[in-house]
């Protein structure tokens, strides 16, 4: 009998090869670790301190996209909470920065409990939804001109401080910082995928009235993903905004951190845990040290070119597309 | 026998080739100055104004320095942060003395903390907020502020002593911060002042005009945003004939192009100038840069182009005594920087210890039948001030 042709949403059996899995996390790591090694330029490392930023939002979107089934249109709305949350804590309260973003993860979860009655919706119509709760955050940012100084923005609050002789707020130390940041995300989201939570959770997403039927409370577990993908997008906001050190609302809610991270989600395959990060280090090196270098004023043509060719030739993504190549699963892992 | 003639032929060579390198002119020093501006997007337009000024500024620079020639890289940071600060990061990489910086506060201030701590020396036209120069880096410096054009806009307005004036102000950085302080100066002189803050996303006006003509009353109406905000707000006005007597703006709006482009909004609208047009240089340096610009770009000099000829000229100037003096590459370009004290097409030039130039004030100019005509300060005015006098 031919074997079943898999649906990608449905729940992919562990994978019995943990060495396998030791591996591909010690390669990960040399390859965080290469350009430090090589001593890679301070605007090298600031290229990929920017793409590492758009790999995390890009692994809290997928994250909310993969195991709680909604589609995002609206994450600069967690980002930009995330980084004026971290600010003016780190500002005006003297809480120390490295305390100040995890309180700014905090207080992007908590602005997404305004976003509960969305999860009612589906499809498009939250999408729709999220999107306009983004619009509604950067109109308050721009209004509540004592607190985030309005459209003057903000500009005098601490950088990444230095711990243990490491400076943060240099190019090595935030690259440092973003590569454990991110690895510390992409656990997490391992974690949940692995656990029973994360099997309900690709249940729901394959279908949410039957998950129901046999007792999943579909709209808690939503709920948690809604929150968490909140959190860790507002942990990269506030640190992008310690790293740039400037905020205004047009920036921290620009729909480019709604937009940018769904593109390199799917250009690395969003339905697995490496594929976000990977999508957004390779598109965004790829626009800044390539297209950049062959069209100087309007490279992003050639960025779009490549995302269409992509998304034609392998639909589930970059990690999708080297499985392939490998002789691998014609789906990755759900 | 050979191998000795040989030898005697390579020697004599050599010595004939050594002296004639050594009496050619010494080649000229070529520097690299970066910059980054927004090229693509909203934002460029301006950006690209920005660039012909100073390509001009450089090529009369490298045509009157025999020793010094700059070469000038532009980088499109397409207006944001982090590509800014990509941009001066791969200029210094790339032995950039120094970096010209874009337009925006939002841009300005990252790019520039990052050529603070990469030690080079950052030149803007394109900032005015004051959190800017409150940083005190050492290597920061700017031609223009917030101060200087409140300062002209402020005297024009309290020159007609109006009852009242409405400010339409975008919330982006710039606009808002020169609309609350006006809204503070002339406050104080007594006149009226209502503020109105718009989104910067909205193209549709009416509402607000309503208000200034319902509400406000108000004889004068300011325009503190960009060239499309002055398009939208007098596009409405024209419809809805609220009872003003001047609509006054900002940057960007008395210039040639705009009454180019919009003959049928522009008349009688003031804004700040330097110059004004047709042309009308008085020395030698403003000359020079009218005809070279036009000789390059086919076209009249303009606002933005007129700043960032400045500014270009005045680190061309402070690079070619550096390197004179072999203090370029030791860190002496901020120091040549901090000795700059000349009048330049926008005023005077000197900078203080936070790098601002505290001299910086604009003339006020008004599109008269497609002429722009400097009409205050009394000291810088080509012409008087039609008033009352609306584009409708």
């Amino acid at each position: 009998m031919a074997p079943a042709h898999r649906d990608p949403r449905i729940p992919a059996p562990a994978s019995g090869k943990p060495w396998r899995n030791a591996a591909l996390v010690g390669a990960c790591l040399v390859l965080a670790a290469l350009p430090v090694l090589l001593g890679a330029s301070n605007y090298l490392l600031g290229l990929l301190i920017s793409a590492l930023i758009l790999s995390g939002i890009a692994l809290a979107w997928a994250l909310l996209g993969n195991l709680g089934g909604m589609v995002s249109f609206g994450h600069a709305a967690f980002f930009g909470v995330g980084a004026y949350a971290s600010a003016l804590i780190s500002a005006r309260l003297g809480v120390p920065v490295l305390l100040a973003i995890p309180l700014a993860g905090l207080c992007a979860a908590l602005s997404a409990l305004a976003m509960l009655p969305t999860l009612r919706l589906s499809g498009p119509y939250f999408a729709l939804a999220i999107l306009a709760y983004a619009q509604i955050f950067r109109i308050l940012a721009t209004e509540a001109t004592g607190l985030t100084g309005g459209g003057a923005g903000l500009q005098r609050f601490p950088g990444l401080p230095t711990i243990l002789g490491l400076d943060l707020g240099s190019r090595t130390g935030s690259y440092g910082l973003l590569v454990a940041m991110v690895a510390l995300s992409a656990l997490a989201y391992e974690a949940i995928r692995r656990s029973h939570v994360g099997t309900a959770l690709r249940a729901i997403a394959h279908s949410e009235d039957a998950t129901r039927v046999v007792g999943v409370n579909s709209v808690l577990l939503k709920a948690w993903m809604l929150l968490l993908s909140a959190f860790m997008t507002g942990v990269f906001g506030a640190l992008n905004a310690h790293i740039i050190g400037f905020l205004e609302p047009a920036y921290a809610f620009s729909g480019l951190w709604s937009v940018m991270p769904i593109i390199a989600a799917i250009f690395g395959g969003y339905r697995t845990v490496l594929g976000p990060i990977g999508g957004a280090i390779v598109i965004y090196l790829f626009d800044q040290l390539v297209a950049k270098d062959l069209i100087a004023v309007g490279h992003q043509i050639l960025l779009g070119l490549v995302l269409v060719v992509m998304v034609l030739i392998a639909p589930n993504g970059l990690l999708g597309l080297l499985k392939r190549r490998a002789g691998g699963r014609p789906h990755a892992d759900a | 026998m050979l191998r000795k003639a040989v030898a005697a032929t390579a020697m004599t060579l050599a010595l004939v080739g050594g002296a004639l390198v050594a009496s050619l002119p010494a080649r000229a020093e070529e520097v690299l100055v970066g910059a980054h501006m927004p090229l693509t997007g909203s934002l460029g337009r301006s950006g690209q104004a920005f660039e012909a000024g100073m390509r001009t500024a450089i090529k009369i620079f490298n045509d009157a320095s025999p020793r010094t020639k700059i070469r000038l890289q532009v980088i499109d940071d397409e207006s944001t942060p982090a590509a800014a600060v990509s941009a001066v990061e791969k200029l210094v990489s790339e032995k950039a003395v120094a970096v010209i910086g874009g337009y925006g506060s939002n841009i300005i201030g990252p790019a520039s903390d990052a050529a603070s701590k990469l030690g080079t020396v950052y030149i803007t036209a394109g900032a005015v907020s004051d959190e800017l120069t409150a940083r005190g880096l050492k290597t920061f410096f700017r031609i223009n502020n917030n101060a200087g054009y409140q300062r002209g806009m402020a005297g024009l307005v309290e020159s007609v002593k109006p009852a009242a004036v409405s400010i339409i102000a975008s919330t982006k950085e710039a606009p808002i911060l020169l609309a609350r302080g006006l809204e503070k100066d002339l406050s104080a002189k007594g006149i009226r002042v209502t503020v109105h803050a718009f989104d910067p996303a909205i193209t549709d006006f009416k509402p607000l005009i309503n208000k200034v003509k319902l509400q406000d009353r108000s004889e004068i109406l300011i325009m503190s945003a960009y060239e499309n905000d002055y398009v939208g707000i007098i596009r409405a006005a024209k419809v809805l004939k609220p009872p003003l007597k001047l609509v006054l703006g900002a940057w960007s709006l008395a210039t040639p192009k705009m009454y180019q482009e919009f003959p049928d909004l522009m008349n009688n609208v003031v804004g700040t100038s330097f110059l004004p047009f047709p042309v009308e240089m008085k020395d030698q340096e403003g000359r020079r840069f009218a005809e070279v610009f036009k000789q390059l770009y086919n076209k009249d000099i303009e606002y933005l182009a007129t700043l960032s000829f400045v500014e270009t000229t005045i680190l061309a100037e402070a690079i070619g005594r550096a390197a004179e003096a072999g203090t370029l590459s030791t860190g002496g370009l901020a120091e040549e920087m901090r000795r700059t004290d000349r009048k330049t097409l926008i005023g005077p030039v000197r900078f203080d210890a936070t790098g601002d130039n505290p001299l910086f004030s604009l003339s006020m100019g008004q599109h008269q039948d497609g002429k722009v005509v400097l009409v205050a300060p009394p000291a810088a005015a080509t012409g008087s001030l039609a008033y009352p006098a609306l584009p409708w």
